[in-house]
This record gives C-alpha cells, sequence and structure tokens, in this order.
C-alpha cells in the first residue's frame, strides 16, 4: 500500500493543485473522517455509485510490493453538487485509472473523502467536490 | 467562475432556459450590489435561489456568538458538551437522511428557493426534497399541534422584513452539528431581509425555554445563485455514511 501511496505521489507531483471548493456534507464530516490523515491512492474504478446522498466510486488498489489489491470506497459530494462543479455521471469510468487525494475514515475501514481526482490516462483533472467544508 | 459554472449547470439539465430577470452592470455582467426587487404591493420580492455563503453556521449557530454566550439549561449544556468529540455524529437527524429542523435546513448543504406569493411565502429545499409554508393570511396557531420536523409557520411584514414564527417542532433535530437540542417547547423567529439583489440577511431567534435559560439571537446571510434551478434530492437512496458514523441508532 506504501509503495502504491508513494508512487501515486510521484505521478501526481506538483502538477496538481487542489481545486478547493468545499462541498458541505449532510452529515458532520470531522465525525467520519481525520483531516489530519490524507491519503493518496492510485487505482483503476471498479464502480461508480452516481447516488444521493453522496456519490461514492470503488477502486482497486494495488500493493507493488506484495501484488495485493484492496478495493477502496471513495466519498465525494452529492450528484447534484458534483453536476454543479461540471461533473456529469460520464466523468469518470469502470476501468479507468484514476489518482486520488482523499482524507482517511477515522474508523479504519477502506474508506476516504475524495479532494482531487486526476486521471492518470491523459491528466485530465475531474473536479473533486470534497464533501469537507473550509473550516473543519 | 462562478458564473461559468453556474450557466453549465443550466444547460445540464435543461436547453433554451431563459435569461433570469437580473439586474446588470455596465460591464454586462449580472450587478449582486443592485436594490432588492419589489413587488406590485411594494413589498421586497425575497423570491430566488439561495445557498449559505459559509458552512460555519451548520457547524455551530453561535458561530459569531462568544464562548458562554449561548443560555443552555444545565442538561442541555452537558448534552452539547458530550456530543462535542462528534461520538454521537449517527444521532443526528440528517445523518439519517431525516430533516435537518429550523433552522439549520437554510445552512446545511444544497440550495433552496423561495416563492413569494399574496398571503403565502413557500420555501423549496434541494436538500431532500423538503418544503415549508409560511402563512401571511393571519391566521394563528392551534392550541395542540403536531410535532413536527420542520414546525409550523405564520409570517407578517414589519417593514422590508419579513418576520416569520415557528412552532410545533418535534424536538428530534439538531440546531446544528455541535449538537445544540431542541425540544418541543421550540419557537423560532427569522426575520429575513434582502439586503440587496444578491444578498439576504436572516436573523434568527432561538426560544426554547426547556433548552434554554432565555431567547438567543444570530445573524447569517445567505446569497442568491442565479442561473441555477433546485434538483431532485433524495437523500436515502444510498446512505453509506451512517455506518461509518460513531453513536448509537435513532431510538
Amino acid at each position: 500500500m506504501e509503495v502504491a501511496m508513494r508512487q501515486s505521489f510521484r505521478a501526481m507531483g506538483f502538477a496538481l493543485f487542489f481545486f478547493a471548493i468545499p462541498l458541505l456534507a449532510h452529515h458532520s464530516f470531522s465525525a467520519q473522517y481525520d483531516s489530519t490523515k490524507p491519503i493518496k491512492l492510485t487505482g483503476k474504478v471498479t464502480k461508480v455509485e452516481w447516488t444521493n446522498p453522496h456519490i461514492y466510486f470503488y477502486i482497486d488498489v494495488k500493493d507493488e510490493k506484495t501484488g495485493k489489491v484492496t478495493n477502496w470506497a471513495l466519498e465525494m459530494g452529492s450528484p447534484n453538487a458534483l453536476m454543479r462543479l461540471g461533473w456529469s455521471r460520464n466523468s469518470m469510468k469502470i476501468d479507468d485509472v484514476v489518482n486520488v487525494e482523499a482524507t482517511l475514515a477515522k474508523d479504519g475501514s477502506n474508506l476516504a473523502n475524495v479532494r482531487t481526482v486526476v486521471l492518470a490516462s491523459n491528466g485530465k483533472r475531474l473536479l473533486a467536490g470534497s464533501s469537507e467544508g473550509t473550516n473543519p | 467562475m462562478t458564473l461559468t459554472v453556474f450557466c453549465a449547470t443550466v444547460h445540464a439539465q435543461w436547453v433554451k432556459v431563459p435569461a433570469a430577470r437580473t439586474p446588470l452592470g455596465a460591464d454586462g455582467k449580472p450587478n449582486l450590489a443592485a436594490p432588492a426587487p419589489r413587488l406590485p404591493d411594494g413589498k421586497p420580492d425575497l423570491s430566488g435561489i439561495w445557498e449559505p455563503i459559509s458552512p460555519k453556521y451548520l457547524r455551530d449557530l453561535a458561530a459569531d456568538l462568544k464562548p458562554g454566550e449561548v443560555p443552555y439549561q444545565p442538561w442541555a449544556k452537558a448534552l452539547v458538551d458530550s456530543r462535542a468529540d462528534g461520538s454521537h455524529a449517527r444521532e443526528e437527524s440528517d445523518a439519517n437522511c431525516l430533516p435537518q429542523g429550523i433552522p439549520k435546513i437554510a445552512a446545511a448543504p444544497a440550495p433552496w428557493k423561495i416563492i413569494q406569493l399574496p398571503g403565502n411565502v413557500v420555501i423549496l429545499h434541494e436538500a431532500f426534497n423538503l418544503w415549508r409554508q409560511v402563512f401571511l393570511d393571519g391566521r394563528q396557531f392551534a392550541e395542540d399541534l403536531n410535532p413536527s420536523w420542520l414546525g409550523y409557520s405564520i409570517g407578517k411584514w414589519d417593514g422590508d422584513t419579513l418576520v416569520v414564527d415557528s412552532r410545533g417542532f418535534n424536538g428530534k433535530t439538531w440546531l446544528d452539528q455541535a449538537g445544540k437540542p431542541t425540544t418541543e417547547a421550540l419557537h423560532v423567529t427569522e426575520r429575513y431581509r434582502r439586503k440587496n439583489f444578491g444578498t439576504l440577511e436572516i436573523q434568527i431567534t432561538i426560544d426554547d425555554p426547556k433548552a434554554y435559560t432565555k431567547p438567543w439571537t444570530v445573524t447569517e446571510e445567505v446569497r442568491l445563485v442565479l442561473n441555477t434551478d433546485l434538483l431532485e434530492f433524495i437523500c436515502n437512496e444510498n446512505n453509506r455514511d451512517l455506518a461509518h458514523l460513531p453513536g448509537s441508532s435513532l431510538q
């Protein structure tokens, strides 16, 4: 996992900057996520749930050292909020490889709240729409 | 940037959308500092789509007050203290896709729309597809209101300010994510004043003698959202967050 995370960090490099339009969550962000624990993940999209109250998508992240694949759940804003930021439900497709910057869940599950998504194939940055607010 | 995003918004869902009735500045851009529009009866027209400017009142309705200025009853203070670390987040109504309550719904995510009609103001909330009615026809509250999430509202004009009184709450909502409690004794007074075309000020007085020793007042502002409209938001479609939030299930 750490290897994959380091690789994803290199891939994203300094070209990536935060597009910090924070969205609000329908529940307490700080109760679910630990803003002191950012994480960078790279993986192939396995499922997209374009649903309320928050979009979830899932990626398979491979540990380069052990070869073990872990499926991560990644949360974004609501479909309406993401649409207002320029997303559509076709912005990210199954099997796309994405670089994700996110905030880890507090409960230890393979869940994180997305801040940015970059399509690895062309470097296109999909707007993030974290459900974290401006002042956690 | 904002306008670009919102223009894209409309076109993403509809085509051939007529331009909104919006004053333009010399540069041809919407002039949100223009005076508030008025209706033929001379009253300000509060109609429009509004959204919170900042999440701070969602997090803490008393964000602008000094520490200690919320006049808690002792049990309410103890309850808020116990909720401060987020350990009861699962017990908040919104996290369960149940209504946010008044006044939190105005500070919560998703825009909301005021439709001002003669004798009646309707507020449509995109969040969870909820609505409020504010009756301005002189009716009064019944003695024994059914408990409800968003209350019953009557209104009247005080000059250019719409004063909305709401009662008949169920006491199950939190005033903010910090967990300030409400009881069935809650009485909320909202004073809506459209400061200019793009800004709506809401002065909120919380009067809940079972939870607070005296009424307390805060003022928040929301901003007009141009070139978008409300969209369906069915919260319980796929609420995966609840399982990851600490706390007990709602009773």
